[in-house]
């Protein structure tokens, strides 16, 4: 299930969700949910506007669930993520992705979140406390995190990751 | 779409620096997107220096390499910061 909205979304519920359609046959559902938070060092961010490339968001996404869904034994990932106007501390992302055992659940949730940040395309311009806007920059971490999963690694080792 | 021009989407702060959200594009023959982002600099100096910025044809992640071709929709945005 892959939504591009502008509301927000309830976590337990959409966890609930997928727990209901795995059941029985999941050991286990890894999730995660993305916020918004303080983009630039010493400055305090007031408010965030997500823009997005309608259709390409959705088709790019879904082909990031597919790819997660050949490499590892999962269920439909579950990926939703706001546009529009959000504030501080609000929630932006959400990925979920059960499978029988934890260790796929874990891999397919990191590889999803990875890729979504340097393959969907979302912009995001944040206004500071001081009033001023400025579109973020795309972090080298990102990039150098995502990389990883595409040079045939089971999993990121010895990453040290910006909290997100 | 028609065989004498591309459509072309401007996001973020390239919509910001254009003054346009999208155009369509004279184009009557194939270019790589390279050729084309030259051109794009050419109209636009303010993107300069454009070959930092990402291309998509027909919503698909696409080098600079690739071939635009008459009727492709081409979108041209700095690197993502979703999530």
């Amino acid at each position: 299930m892959i939504l591009v909205q502008e509301s927000d979304f309830n976590p337990a519920e959409l966890t609930a969700g997928l727990r209901a359609r795995s059941a029985g046959k999941a050991g286990a559902l890894v999730s995660f949910t993305g916020y918004v938070r303080d983009y630039t060092e010493n400055t305090a961010t007031r408010t965030l506007f997500l823009e997005h490339y309608p259709g390409m968001c959705e088709r790019e996404i879904s082909v990031i669930c597919a790819t997660a869904q050949d490499r590892w034994t999962i269920f439909e990932p579950v990926v939703v993520h706001r546009v529009g106007a959000l504030h501080y501390t609000e929630q932006i992302v959400f990925v979920a992705v059960a499978s029988p055992h934890r260790g796929d659940a874990f891999d397919a949730c990191r590889y999803i979140i990875d890729a979504l940040k340097t393959r969907a395309p979302f912009w995001k311009r944040e206004t500071l406390a001081t009033g001023e806007s400025v579109w973020v920059q795309q972090q080298e971490s990102d990039a150098a995190q995502a990389a990883q999963w595409e040079i045939g690694n089971a999993s990121p080792k010895n990453c040290h990751h910006e909290p997100d | 779409m028609n065989g004498t021009a591309i459509k072309v989407l401007y996001f973020a702060q390239v919509a910001e620096l254009t003054g346009l959200r999208q155009e369509s594009w004279p184009l009557n023959r194939a270019l790589t997107g390279s050729d084309w982002l030259t051109l794009l600099e050419a109209r636009y100096p303010q993107l300069a220096p454009t070959r930092r910025l990402k291309l998509a044809i027909n919503q698909v992640h696409r080098p600079h390499a690739a071939l635009i071709e008459p009727g492709d929709e081409v979108a041209v945005f700095e690197p993502v910061t979703g999530g």
